[in-house]
């Protein structure tokens, strides 16, 4: 079941990344924007626009197969590892500024996640709630 | 917040917060079974339809609400589903909160917050 989730969200995270970089890449090879038909030609006519759909159909199948055996609660609070890896490719691919503060939530987000990693663990164990 | 900001925001929520519940009880269906047989299966029942109706519908609106307020304030938003997505699951699929799940959950929850607001 560990591998399970392990390789479950790092395709999840994948794709959503592949998504939100290709989104950003087909939007700037469409500049300016305008709500015009020849503005919507050019973001369908940019390869990176068929790699946000790629990335969205991947995401959908990666996260209705986690969703089988986990969680939602805790699934969906994992799956916001995206805004760390889209923060740091934004940093490096974009020249997107990154402020402390941004690095200290990414951090927070981090630290979620080993706490959901280790609550795995040892699931089941001193329920806050009884089921 | 005024009226139409605020209503935005529940809509926003409540259809976040069902359409992942929908989409839980279409993934969670035992009767699915696996592979190609279990795609099958979730397309001829409501549930996934239901899910992804939520997010046509919230895609919507979270563009409307975006365009009132400041990003911030809409990826604050987010990290609010986070938590309302981790109490509806333990009443609805009994997901078990232990204390190290509910840090975990928070911690992410916060760190989202702190991302959106520290831009």
């Amino acid at each position: 079941m560990k591998r399970f989730y392990v390789i479950g969200f790092a395709l999840l995270l994948g794709f959503d990344t592949l998504n939100l970089v290709c989104f950003k890449l087909a939007g700037t090879h469409a500049l300016p924007v305008e709500m015009s038909a020849a503005w919507l030609a050019r973001v369908l006519s940019s390869p990176w626009i068929y790699g946000a759909i790629a990335g969205y159909i991947g995401a959908f199948v990666s996260w209705m197969s986690l969703l089988k055996h986990a969680p939602i609660g805790p699934a969906f609070a994992a799956s916001h590892l995206e805004v760390v890896s889209v923060m740091a490719l934004s940093y490096w691919v974009f020249n997107e500024p990154v402020t402390p503060t941004q690095v200290i939530g990414a951090l927070a987000i981090v630290a979620g996640i080993v706490c959901l990693a280790f609550a795995e663990g040892d699931e089941g164990t001193g329920d806050v709630v009884p089921a | 917040m005024n009226g139409l900001v605020f209503t935005l925001w529940l809509a926003n929520l409540l259809l976040d917060t069902g359409g992942q519940l929908a989409f839980k009880a279409a993934a969670s269906d035992e009767r699915a079974g696996d592979g190609i047989a279990r795609w099958k299966y979730m397309l001829r029942r409501p549930w996934i339809w239901a899910g992804i109706c939520c997010y046509v519908v919230e895609f919507v609106v979270w563009v409307a609400f975006l365009s009132l307020v400041p990003l911030s304030e809409g990826v604050l938003l987010g990290s609010i589903n986070i938590v309302a997505i981790m109490i509806a699951g333990r009443f609805l699929f009994h997901d078990r909160l232990s204390p190290m799940r509910v840090t975990g959950i928070l911690l992410v929850a916060v760190g989202v917050a702190i991302v959106g607001a520290g831009g």
